[in-house]
């Protein structure tokens, strides 16, 4: 079981009955706390099995030592600080096809942050895009 | 064959300077933003008291082609699976009967908030200025339609292909009798397209769909897999798959109005407002549905509340946007409270009316008694003692001439209807955030649970005007009611609500309800 605070079963979710409770009724939780997390939700299929396995836990595994994976039955869930980001380039070679960014957005079926694309790469941060951070488009070739 | 000169001449132009095959979507995109519409004359059918911007970017940069690409590949898989694999395997009848039922709600009702999310955002397509922020509507338009015939599909397909269809087929023909559909427009409807267009969209966007969608179309998934049901997953996650451009939207209409004088002014409230009107129906719905609609639990309701709504959208979204003077929810306490604790309250309500449904309810087991108990300590002094006696006096059984609403006369627990919500609650039996307060506006009281929905509706009297099912059929017979409201299965007497899930039990009829002599009666009049 991951100790990591971004586990989905971390912190208060830990706690049972009456622990659990007495901090969730807690007065510092009667208000919203700012989070500096992402949470996305990749529907398991047979490319986003790859995509987690072997890009996301793979070879990309120590771009993001806060991302944590989930099986949550029919869905992979993840929760990283700062960001998670997935540059299709590289699932379509790992893949072997063609595999654009819209591939990708195919399976994906949540997301809480902000998340946008940027020619094959697809990115979800906790900055604020549009307002602290200007969104891109893709430069004139 | 000798070819013309005139083709001969094209062909070789071609080799000198061949035409392009294909353009990168995002360059399409790019070019795309060349086309504005003169905005100077613009005039919205669906005024808004915010200036939106006409600057605002679209996420995702999809055009139609990508859109359209897209969309089929997630319908083959979704479409292929069902035809294929899960009839193959008969999925249908590997749902467990509890979760079955459930379904019936869930599918049904949220068929009717996609229908209404339809026409929520042509009007906001309507209100927006920037092309961008138009292309993201115009797309959410395009999905809307999808998911409403998804929903309808996941019906049909539990209909034919599984157990029980009565309720799955043809739900909304009991839409006058079931208390729960008059709650469930009011989120899944009014909410979402009466009133000022951003409003809208922050009853949409920001809180029905980046927040609540969470637990509604994605948690759902690992209950329903929990349950024996996998055609829930292949829809609800293929619906989710759009759902994020659809935060997007909900998001960049705030960056919209981020600057504008009046957000200072009005968003906080708004968003309070959207924040109570959505955690009303759906806390208590959806918890409900989730624990007493199961009988393999993932995890306690108010877990999955307190990850999804209250860490990740209020940290996340509305956290994060606190520099921007978003404050946190002024109702967020009493909605955790709702969380912890109406789910169960809702419960003993709809079991209590359970005639009213279109969906068969099963009082918990002694194994999930004690489940409940672990989770929420003082459940079984509240609730449990109660489904006991209930139980003990045969209210599963059609020949008891017991129906639990005697149980809450007896005991002088009188049930109402929050005039806003629609939601039914008892303020002298409940442990959720509910309390009795009565106005009385040209010459009629109207109920309220909650000071929340009370403040919405001194601002707006006249649009609260939904009668309730104890105004509506007040001195009118159960039996009779329910006939009328089409509450019957196919023979004609049998009702589709049925009191537990049993293959053996006795189903209850028409006559067996009409012997219990139970007459609606408004409690409002004895005040």
């Amino acid at each position: 079981m991951s100790t990591s605070s971004n586990a989905y079963g971390a912190g208060i979710m830990a706690k049972t009955g009456k622990a659990f409770a007495d901090e969730y009724f807690s007065e510092e939780n009667q208000v919203v706390h700012e989070s500096n997390e992402v949470v996305l939700v990749l529907k398991k299929s047979d490319e986003m099995n790859s995509v987690v396995e072997e890009i996301l836990l793979g070879d990309r595994k120590a771009d993001n030592p806060t991302l944590i994976v989930e099986d949550r039955a029919g869905y992979w869930w993840l929760k990283a600080t700062g960001k998670i980001e997935v540059d299709c380039n590289e699932v379509a070679e790992l893949l072997g096809k063609s595999f654009s960014v819209y591939d990708f957005l195919v399976d994906v079926s949540s997301t809480i942050g902000r998340a946008y694309t940027l020619g094959e790469t697809f990115t979800i941060t906790s900055e604020l895009m549009g307002l602290d951070v200007k969104l891109k488009d893709l430069e004139k070739a | 064959m000798a070819i013309s000169s005139a083709t001969k001449a094209a062909t070789d132009a071609l080799a000198v300077n061949r035409a392009p095959v294909s353009v990168g979507a995002q360059e399409v995109h790019r070019w795309l933003q060349s086309f504005t519409w003169d905005f100077e004359k613009n005039r919205t059918k669906y005024s808004t008291k915010y200036k939106m911007a006409n600057d605002t970017k679209e996420q995702f940069k999809l055009i139609a082609k990508e859109y359209a690409r897209m969309e089929s590949v997630k319908d083959e898989r979704q479409f292929g699976s069902l035809q294929d694999v899960l009839t193959r395997v008969d999925a249908g009848n590997r749902v467990h009967p509890k979760w079955n039922e459930s379904m019936k709600v869930i599918s049904n009702f949220l068929e009717v908030g996609e229908y209404n999310a339809i026409a929520a955002t042509g009007m906001l397509w309507d209100s927006a200025t920037a092309p961008e922020q138009k292309n993201g509507y115009l797309g959410q338009v395009l999905d809307e339609i999808r998911h409403t015939n998804q929903c309808g599909y996941v019906n049909y397909y539990f209909t034919k292909h599984g157990q029980d269809a009565a309720g799955h087929n043809d739900a909304r023909r009991t839409r006058a009798i079931g208390p729960l559909w008059k709650g469930m427009k009011r989120v899944f409807s009014d909410g979402f397209i009466s009133g000022d267009a951003v409003e809208c969209s922050i009853n949409l966007q920001l809180v029905g769909e980046a927040c609540f969608t969470n637990p509604l179309i994605v948690a759902v998934t690992e209950w329903a897999s929990a349950n024996g049901d996998e055609m829930t997953p292949t829809v609800f996650l293929s619906i989710e798959t759009d759902e994020l451009r659809h935060m997007a939207n909900g998001y960049q209409t705030i960056v919209s109005i981020a600057n504008d004088e009046a957000a200072s002014k009005y968003l906080n409230t708004d968003l309070n407002n959207a924040f109570w009107t959505q955690q009303k129906y759906f806390t208590p719905v959806l918890g409900m549905m989730f624990e007493y609609g199961s009988h393999f639990k993932v995890e306690p309701w108010v877990k999955t509340w307190n990850r999804w709504v209250y860490e990740d959208w209020g940290g996340i979204w509305i956290g994060r946007l606190g520099k921007y003077g978003v404050e946190s929810p002024a109702s967020l306490r009493d909605a955790k409270k709702d969380a912890y604790w109406a789910h169960h309250d809702l419960f003993m309500i709809a079991y209590a009316l359970w005639p009213t449904g279109f969906f068969r309810l099963t009082l918990p087991t002694a194994e999930e008694a004690e489940w409940y108990e672990a989770n929420y300590p003082g459940w079984y002094e509240m609730y449990g003692k109660v489904y006991e006696e209930w139980r003990a006096r045969g209210c599963e059984d059609p020949n008891s001439g017991f129906l639990p609403l005697q149980w809450f006369a007896e005991n002088n627990h009188p049930i109402y209807i929050d005039r806003v919500s629609q939601v039914p609650f008892c303020p002298s039996y409940c442990k959720g955030a509910s309390t009795l307060r009565v106005l009385e506006f040209n010459g009629k009281k109207h109920s309220f649970s909650d000071q929340w929905g009370e403040r919405m509706w001194l601002s707006e009297p006249e649009r609260y005007e939904c009668q309730n099912i104890f105004e509506q059929y007040e001195g009118r017979e159960l039996s009779e009611v329910i006939a009328e409201g089409h509450g019957v299965r196919s023979d004609g007497f049998t009702l589709i609500a049925q009191p537990h899930t049993s293959k053996d039990g006795k189903l209850w009829t028409l006559d067996d309800l009409k012997k219990i002599g139970c007459v609606f009666a408004d409690p409002l009049k004895s005040l």
